[in-house]
């Protein structure tokens, strides 16, 4: 059984955010408009941050691109009156639309902010509704959503595999932002699969000591790794930055 | 429909190859069979329940050309991906890509040919092709010929061939627009190494990158391509990461992943890469013999190079000191291959020119065109016909003298496809007086934009991914590469491709074209192809290599490659930036940006792309300045207070960002809002930069030169919010959870 993960290597990546429209675009993510933005209601399900370090001229602006980490040990989990979100035999944070009330215990018990509450029903002009996907459902107002890594993506390569009699193939499926990213900084594979994409990248960076998960110490033993940024400028190792 | 008018639709339009679907059938849509059983009544033709459909086509020029797959579900397009065996962008794309379906659903598309109530009204009336046909022939008729201009941006590779027959049989004139810097880089490409094809920084194997200014990760030339090469560059290779110095007066976003970012003052690119030359030269790291193509293009010999150009010099006028001079020049030296490109603001500037000849001409300096891990050179489109002609591409200067030409009666008619003069151009060009002093103006946007609100006639274009074509990605990756375009869906709105409506006008006008349709230029075009050398695509006929060619996506031949000439007269001389404004009254220059999104306005009207956050800023759907700390604590401003902006040229006020990498006396500000049209999520947001850019030119080719202007801020006392990304997620600094961890090189 795989185990889902997701490889971000903040070398390549440039903050050209092309994962995050090709994200929008897989998952009916609605628009985010002006007014979303000034009531700081805009929903990425995977965003770009940026952050500043250092002064004029010597400063730096690092991109880290953030999807739902997909913890093992999920905080948002436990939390959750309804069972509306819950954790999938392969590792993933699912999140059931039709069972959420919308108390948004989750979002408060999640620490990277990841979950996301419609606050509004979408909308979308009746023309652009061409373009939803039918594997994805619209969430409704007053309920919270987030990645799932294109669960459905996942669901239907599988069943594929199933049709075909034959087990999954490594690297079958990709996510979104993965297919997208014009820099090859994400990559999505299962963990397990020692030929895994993810599973190489992984064995690598470990040992030129750049693999880490954010805000890792908490404990719930995320599944999106991150590979640090190389910067002449930085100091030997541990040097860490933010 | 009749069963047979049915069929014949089916077989001639929107059905493409399925890619990689392995269908005996491509090309020449759903089999009979299926038609017979399963299709119902009111849906498209190419509806396939619940089955995706992936189709290859390709993206626009503008945003690279490259090989694009659709994924097509019960007739709809639903997601745009790169097209995984495609040259140099290995099925990678990017947000504008992406975006592409948005222009296909768009509600504002336009739904049908129009007539304009009265010119400028912005009434229209919708009225049937037949008679929008037969109107507008009647206006060439009677004013065509050298009485009539056919503006464009720019085109296909296909469309160009239909243009290109459609002037010689009509005599009408063809001129192209397109954002200057792209003008001034072309130029300098052919003056420099004989060719108007754009080049391509082999990143993936260089060691060493130098850019000036170029934002080539967002937007310029091929983002997507180089974006690519850039993951390579920096992690593709154990062992060997590529290092990256941008020389650029704006930490952009591409600056921002730079390893050493050099802030200079705009347009003094070519002063700091003669000052490396100079260095180069007098250090004897480079053989003095090599030099030589390089100080004939700039019209100077090795004396002057080294008692003129030294890095003390370029240090008073750059901002650069000497030693960081020497210590780029250093690294050129140190890690061979590099490969050095310049570009956006360094191309905008009054020495635009002189600029690029003086940093490109690095390259001649390191010997790396056409080798592994340098600047190769791509080779023309591999048919003639498939060249967009350079000489139609106008300047800046040649846009007003065109436009004083229709103000003055000498040309009467004005015919406009996918250009809009009236935002693109400084209001100083006079396009906007033009259009309303021209007898007629027909346009063929799909969009309400600026230009086709003047317009008499509306015959509305189809989308991109409604059409066929062949495009020739400009950068290709350094060998003759066509991506094919084909429609992966039926018309969503009834508009006609503009070179069917082009080949349906010279048919009225008593000219027949070569051929029928775009769909059928495209074929003919494509199947020869088939004849050259070492071309990707199988066939043992033409209708066998135009199956696998829709599927493939493309065709491309890694023995046709680029050759390089090198200057053997002097193409321009050393020149430092002129700005517009004295420094008493106008204390800063005022450095426009193209959008990483929207570009230069073109893209406004996605709603996808107003709401991707700047990646600096991280503003969205707004303009705003951007302004250094210092400068903000000088004037007492703080982000969301409105300022006044004045230059020679005019007023504006805008809201302020505190930029922290902004460089004090410079004033950034994005270009893409501003639209006064072109739908609802465009119009009436933002302002256009070039309002108060003033109408100064590179005299080498006169083009605009926007990033020449001086001007100064004033506090109006209100505010304005600005809406933005950054503090949408709640942030909070933990001291020890690092977010962006990172460790130096070796470590
Ligand atoms: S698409 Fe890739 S390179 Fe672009 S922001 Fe996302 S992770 Fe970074």
């Amino acid at each position: 059984m795989p185990r889902w993960g997701m490889v971000i290597d903040l070398d390549r990546c440039i903050g050209c955010e092309a994962c995050v429209v090709a994200c929008q675009a897989e998952n009916n993510v609605p628009i985010n408009t002006e007014d979303v933005y000034h009531q700081r209601r805009a929903i990425a399900w995977i965003r770009v941050e940026r952050y500043w370090e250092g002064e004029y001229p010597n400063i730096k602006a690092r991109y880290i691109p953030v999807p739902c980490m997909q913890c093992t040990n999920a905080p948002c989990e436990p939390v959750c009156p309804v069972y509306a979100t819950y954790h999938t035999t392969e590792g993933i944070n699912m999140q059931v639309y039709n069972r959420c009330i919308g108390t948004r215990y989750c979002a408060v018990n999640c620490h990277w902010h990841v979950r996301f509450f419609n606050f509004w029903e979408p909308k979308w002009p009746d023309s652009l509704k061409n373009q939803l996907n039918p594997d994805v459902t619209v969430r409704s107002r007053g309920v919270m959503e987030k990645c799932n890594f294109c669960v459905h993506r996942i669901v239907k390569a599988e069943q594929k595999a199933k049709v075909e009699k034959r087990a999954l193939r490594t690297d079958e499926v990709t996510t979104a932002c993965a297919q997208a990213c014009p820099t090859n900084a994400i990559v999505f594979g299962d963990l397990d699969d020692p030929n895994s994409a993810v599973s190489k990248l992984l064995a690598q960076a470990e040992q030129e000591g750049r693999v880490y998960r954010l805000l890792e110490d908490l404990g719930t033993d995320p599944k999106v790794y991150y590979l640090k940024k190389i910067d002449v400028a930085a100091a030997a190792e541990p040097a860490a930055t933010h | 429909m009749r069963r047979r008018e049915f069929l014949k639709v089916a077989a001639t339009s929107a059905t493409g190859a399925v890619l990689f679907a392995g269908c005996g059938r491509i090309g020449d849509g759903v089999p009979e069979t299926e038609f017979k059983i399963a299709q119902p009544v009111h849906t498209p033709n190419d509806w396939v329940y619940g089955r995706d459909a992936w189709f290859a086509t390709a993206a626009p020029p503008d945003q690279g050309g490259y090989g694009l797959i659709v994924r097509v579900f019960e007739g709809r397009a639903k997601k745009v991906d790169g097209n995984p065996d495609f040259p140099g962008i290995a099925g990678k794309s990017d947000a504008r890509a992406q975006a592409l379906v948005q222009e296909l659903y768009h509600p504002d598309r336009i739904a049908g040919p129009q007539r304009a109530a009265s010119r400028g009204s912005g009434q229209f009336q919708q009225i049937s092709w037949d008679s929008a046909l037969q109107e507008v022939a009647q206006v060439l008729r009677e004013n065509g010929g050298d009485r009539a201009v056919l503006i464009t941006g720019r085109p296909s590779s296909s469309q160009a061939a239909i243009i290109n027959a459609f002037r010689q049989a009509t005599g009408i004139r063809h001129a192209i627009l397109e954002p200057d810097e792209f003008v001034v880089l072309r130029t300098a490409m052919q003056r420099l190494f004989g060719t108007s094809m754009l080049p391509y920084p082999d990143l993936g194997n260089a060691p060493f990158l130098l850019n000036f200014s170029a934002d080539f990760l967002h937007g310029w030339i091929a983002p997507v391509a180089l974006a690519r090469a850039y993951g390579e560059f920096r992690q593709g290779r154990p062992g060997k990461r590529g290092l990256y110095y941008h020389v650029g007066p704006r930490l952009s976003a591409t600056a921002a992943n730079a390893d050493r970012w050099f802030p200079i003052t705009p347009g003094t690119e070519g002063l700091v890469a003669l000052a490396i030359a100079n260095v180069l030269l007098t250090e004897g790291s480079i053989p003095a013999d090599t030099f030589r193509p390089y100080l004939t293009a700039l019209g100077i010999d090795e004396t002057r190079l080294t008692s003129e150009f030294t890095p003390e010099r370029a240090a008073e006028t750059s901002g650069l000191n000497a030693e960081q001079i020497r210590e780029i020049a250093h690294a050129l030296v140190e890690h061979q291959p590099a490969v050095v490109i310049a570009g956006t603001s360094a191309a905008a500037a009054t020495n635009g020119f002189f600029n690029l000849v003086a940093c490109f001409g690095l390259n001649l300096l390191l010997s790396n065109l056409n080798q592994p891990g340098g600047l190769l050179l791509n080779p023309d489109p591999p048919l003639a016909e498939l060249r967009v002609p350079q000489d139609a591409v106008l300047s800046e200067r040649q846009w007003a003298e065109l436009f004083e030409q229709v103000r003055a009666g000498s040309i009467s008619t004005v015919l406009v496809y996918r250009a809009n003069p009236v935002y693109s151009l400084p209001p100083a060009v006079g396009a906007t007086d033009a259009l309303r002093a021209a007898q007629h103006v027909v346009s063929f946007s799909p969009f309400f934009d600026e230009t086709t609100q003047l317009a008499d006639f509306v015959l509305p274009d189809l989308a991109w991914l409604e059409q066929w074509g062949l495009q020739v990605p400009d950068p290709g990756p350094g060998y003759a590469t066509v991506a094919i375009q084909q429609p992966v869906v039926q018309p969503f709105v009834d508009g006609r491709a503009f070179g069917d409506v082009l080949i349906q006008l010279a048919q009225q006008l008593g000219h027949a074209l070569p051929w029928g349709s775009q769909e059928e230029a495209t074929k003919a075009l494509a199947v020869q192809l088939r004849r050259l050398s070492g071309g990707s695509v199988p066939g043992a006929n033409d209708k066998e290599f135009l199956v696998h060619l829709q599927a493939q996506g493309g065709w491309w031949s890694e023995q046709l490659r680029g050759s390089a000439t090198t200057p053997a007269t002097r193409i321009t001389s050393p020149r430092g930036p002129e700005f517009i404004g004295d420094t008493s009254q106008y204390p800063s220059v005022l450095l426009p940006y193209p959008s990483h999104t929207l570009g230069y306005g073109e893209l406004a009207h996605l709603p996808w792309l107003q709401g991707l956050p700047e990646p600096i800023s991280t503003n969205v759907w707004q303009t705003w300045l951007e302004v250094a700390p210092r400068t903000a604590d000088e004037l007492g401003l703080t982000t969301e207070d409105v300022v006044r902006l004045t230059t020679p040229q005019g007023t504006v006020e805008l809201p302020v960002y505190v930029n922290p990498a902004a460089q004090p006396g410079v004033i950034a500000i994005p270009f893409g809002q501003g639209h006064t049209a072109y739908g609802r999520y465009a119009e009436g947001r933002g302002v256009n930069p070039l309002t108060v850019v003033a109408p100064q030119t590179d005299p080498d080719t006169g083009t605009l030169a926007w990033s020449a202007t001086r001007c100064r801020i004033e506090k109006t006392g209100r505010r304005m919010r600005l809406a933005r990304f950054e503090g949408n997620v709640p942030a909070f600094q933990l001291e020890e959870f690092p977010i962006v961890r990172v460790m130096a090189p070796s470590a």
